[in-house]
C-alpha cells in the first residue's frame, strides 16, 4: 500500500482528505505544519505528499524546501494545495519542489487522479 | 446531579484541540482513558458540561487549567535514564558532531534545564563517562537550572528512592551510588559534576547569564506552556546557544507546537532540533 | 573525568558578547541595520521597551531577511502592542512572502485582544486571502460577537474558501445559533464536496454536543 502524508493546519481539511484518499486505497497520516511533516518524513517513507501553502511555523514552501535539501530522504512528490494561486504564488511551489499546484476548493475525484499520475499509477 | 458523558463529537473535537496545541494525538484506543480523565477534570473544576469545561480551557488566560490537563493526559515522573533515546543520540551523535565544529578547547556546555530533582542532568554525565570516549579529551559544563529552589536543594543532595533509580543498570548502580536509608546516595563525584541553579526560564533578565551553550536539554515543560510562552522560550535558548548547537525536547513533545527558530535533524536514535549554522 | 563546573558567567565577561549596554534610541535604529544578526537580535530586543520602537522595528521588517531576526521583531511587535504595531503586523498579512503573512498571523493569534478592535474591517477586506487570515485569528479570540461574526461570513462572504475556514471554525465553537446559517451554507454551494463535507461536520457536531 502506497502512504500519503497530508499536511495542513485545518482538521477537517485533513479528515477530508484522508477519506478522499483512504477511499482510493492509500494509508494516509497527517501533519499539522510543515516542522511536524519534516519530522515525520524524516522518520518513515511516504509516496506522495499533499502541501497546504500556509500554514504557522512552516509553510509548505519552507518544508518543500528544507525537505529536499536532505538527500538521504526519499524525495517524493508533492502536490501543493493553495486558496489562491497567483502566477508567482506557482512558481514559488516550483521552485521550492512542488510537482503539481492544485486550487481549493478540491473535488474528490480530481485530488484521486493527480495523486494516481503523480504516483505513476495508471487510472 | 447528571452524570456528564462524554459525546462521541465532544471527543473527537477535544482530540484534535489536544493535537494542535501539544502534538499528542489519542486513536479511538485512548477513548477510554480520555473519556476518564476528562471527566475527571469537568469535576474538578466544577464545569457543567463538556462544552463550559472546553470553553473555559481554550480561553482561560492563565493557563492553569491547561496545565491540569497536560498533566492527567501525561505521564509525569522524573527517573533515572528516562527517554534513554536522547541520551544515546547524545554519545553517538550529538557529541561528536559538536566536537567536529569546534574550532577550540574550550568545554562543551550542556545545559538541562528543567532539573527537577536531577536525574536528568546526573543521567547525562553517567552517560557521557560510560558511553562517551571523547570524554578523555574535551572538557563537558553540565549546568542544570530549576525554578523550584525546594526541588534544587534535592537536586544538590542527590539521594533518590528505589523507583527513580530502578531502569539504571545494576552495575551503574554499583558503581555511581551508596545505598543508604532505604534510598541510594549518588557519588560526590557526580554531585560535583553538576552545577545546579535556579532560573525562571522565562525572565530574560535570568538567563541571560547563560550564553554559548552546545547542548540544551529542556524536556517536559513547554508542553505546559501556552503559544506566547512557548516561543518566548525560543527565543531564549536561541541566544543562549553556539551556531550549530542541539536542543532536545521530551518525547511527547514536538517543535512543531513551539517555534521555526531551530531546524529538524535526524538522527538514527532521535529527532533534534538544531540552531542553524547557516542562514537559511 | 573531565566534567568542569563554572557558574554561568555573567553576560559582561563574555568573549562574544554582541550587546553594548548604555545605547540610545537612535543608536540602536542603526544598529538595526548591523551586519551581524546576534547584533540585530539584540537591537530588537533593546529597543522593545523604548517609546516609539514599533516604527523603526516595521521598518526594519520590509527588509530584514534572517528568519531570527524577523521572529524577534515579530515578537517585539506582539509585545508592544500598540497602533504602529499592529499595523505593522496587520500590513505583514499583505505580504507576497508566505512565511512572514503566517508569522504574523501567530503573532497576531497570540495578541487577539488587540487585534479586536480592526477584526471586523479585515473579516471585510477585499482580498480574500486578507479575510481568511482574519477568521484564523479568530480562532484564539475571546469574544462574546465571535460566533456572531462567523455566522455573518458563511452568511454574506462571496469567497468559498472564506466560507470554508469560517465552518471549520465553527465545528469547534458553534452552538445551535449556527445551525441554520450552516445549512443555508451548504444550499449556497450545494456542488461543492468540501464545502457539504464540512458543512455536515460542523452540523454534526453542534447537533451531537449540546445533547
Ligand atoms: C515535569 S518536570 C520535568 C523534569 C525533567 N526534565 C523530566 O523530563 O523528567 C517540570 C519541572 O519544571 C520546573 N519549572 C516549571 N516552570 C519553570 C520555569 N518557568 N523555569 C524553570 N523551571 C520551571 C518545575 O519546577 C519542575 O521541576
Amino acid at each position: 500500500m502506497k502512504h500519503i502524508l497530508v499536511i495542513d493546519d485545518a482538521a477537517t481539511v485533513r479528515l477530508y482528505h484522508r477519506g478522499i484518499l483512504e477511499n482510493a486505497g492509500y494509508s494516509v497520516d497527517e501533519a499539522i505544519n510543515g516542522i511536524e511533516a519534516l519530522e515525520k518524513a524524516l522518520v518513515k517513507p511516504y509516496d506522495l505528499f499533499i502541501v497546504d501553502v500556509n500554514m504557522p511555523k512552516l509553510d509548505g514552501y519552507g518544508f518543500l524546501k528544507e525537505f529536499r535539501r536532505q538527500d538521504d530522504a526519499l524525495q517524493s512528490p508533492a502536490i501543493m494545495v493553495t486558496t489562491e494561486a497567483s502566477g508567482s504564488d506557482k512558481q514559488l511551489g516550483y521552485m521550492s519542489g512542488a510537482n503539481l499546484y492544485i486550487t481549493k476548493p478540491i473535488k474528490p475525484n480530481e485530488l484521486v487522479n493527480y495523486a494516481r499520475l503523480l504516483l505513476g499509477e495508471t487510472l | 446531579m447528571t452524570a456528564i458523558t462524554i459525546s462521541n463529537e465532544d471527543f473527537l473535537k477535544f482530540k484534535e484541540f489536544f493535537y494542535r496545541k501539544t502534538g499528542i494525538l489519542f486513536d479511538d484506543s485512548k477513548r477510554y482513558f480520555v473519556d476518564k480523565r476528562l471527566i475527571e477534570r469537568i469535576q474538578a473544576t466544577d464545569s457543567e458540561n463538556f462544552r463550559s469545561y472546553f470553553t473555559m480551557v481554550r480561553f482561560e488566560a492563565s493557563g492553569n487549567e491547561f496545565q491540569n490537563l497536560v498533566n492527567t493526559m501525561t505521564v509525569n515522573e522524573t527517573y533515572f535514564f528516562r527517554e534513554e533515546y536522547q541520551f544515546k543520540c547524545l554519545v553517538e551523535s550529538l557529541m561528536d558532531e559538536i566536537v567536529s565544529h569546534k574550532k577550540d578547547k574550550s568545554p562543551i556546555r550542556i545545559w538541562s534545564v528543567p532539573s527537577s530533582s536531577g536525574e536528568e542532568p546526573y543521567s547525562i554525565a553517567i552517560y557521557l563517562l560510560e558511553y562517551w570516549s571523547g570524554i578523555n579529551d574535551w572538557d563537558v559544563e553540565i549546568m542544570s537550572s530549576d525554578i523550584d529552589t525546594q526541588i534544587i536543594e534535592q537536586a544538590k543532595r542527590g539521594h533518590y528512592s528505589a523507583r527513580s533509580v530502578q531502569h539504571l543498570p545494576k552495575p551503574f548502580l554499583a558503581k555511581y551510588f551508596r545505598h543508604e536509608n532505604d534510598g541510594y546516595q549518588i557519588c560526590d563525584d557526580l554531585r560535583s559534576a553538576v552545577e545546579f541553579s535556579r532560573v525562571n526560564i522565562m525572565e530574560t533578565s535570568e538567563v541571560r547569564a547563560y550564553r554559548n551553550m552546545d547542548i540544551i536539554f529542556c524536556r517536559n515543560l513547554l508542553i505546559y506552556f501556552d503559544d506566547a510562552s512557548r516561543r518566548q522560550v525560543a527565543e531564549i535558548f536561541y541566544d543562549a546557544m553556539k551556531v550549530g548547537g542541539f536542543v532536545c525536547l521530551g518525547h511527547s513533545e514536538s517543535m512543531s507546537r513551539i517555534s521555526s527558530l531551530f531546524r529538524v535533524r535526524k538522527f538514527p536514535e532521535a529527532i533534534v532540533y538544531q540552531k542553524p549554522l547557516e542562514h537559511l | 573525568m573531565a566534567f568542569i563546573k563554572k557558574t554561568a558567567t555573567p553576560i559582561h565577561c563574555t568573549e562574544h558578547d554582541e550587546r553594548h549596554t548604555e545605547r540610545d534610541f537612535a543608536d540602536l535604529v542603526a544598529e538595526l541595520g548591523a551586519e551581524n544578526e546576534t547584533a540585530r537580535r539584540w537591537a530588537v530586543r533593546d529597543l522593545t521597551p523604548l517609546p516609539d520602537a514599533s516604527q523603526p522595528l516595521v521598518a526594519r521588517l520590509a527588509y530584514e531577511e534572517s528568519a531570527s531576526v524577523r521572529a524577534a521583531i515579530l515578537n517585539a511587535l506582539a509585545q508592544i502592542g500598540d497602533h504602529a504595531a499592529i499595523a505593522g503586523l496587520i500590513h505583514c498579512l499583505r505580504s507576497e512572502d508566505a512565511g512572514l503573512r503566517n508569522e504574523a498571523i501567530e503573532v497576531l493569534k497570540a495578541i487577539p485582544q488587540h487585534v479586536e478592535p480592526v477584526i471586523h474591517t479585515l473579516l471585510n477586506d477585499s482580498d480574500s486571502d486578507v479575510r481568511i487570515f482574519a477568521v484564523n485569528i479568530l480562532e484564539s479570540l475571546r469574544h462574546k460577537d465571535v460566533e456572531k461574526w462567523l455566522i455573518e461570513v458563511i452568511e454574506k462572504d462571496p469567497h468559498i474558501n472564506v466560507c470554508a475556514t469560517a465552518v471549520d471554525l465553527l465545528s469547534e465553537v458553534g452552538t445551535e445559533r449556527a445551525l441554520p446559517a450552516l445549512k443555508q451554507l451548504k444550499i449556497r454551494f450545494e456542488d461543492d464536496p468540501y464545502i457539504c463535507f464540512t458543512t455536515d461536520l460542523a452540523l454534526k457536531r453542534i447537533e451531537d454536543g449540546s445533547q
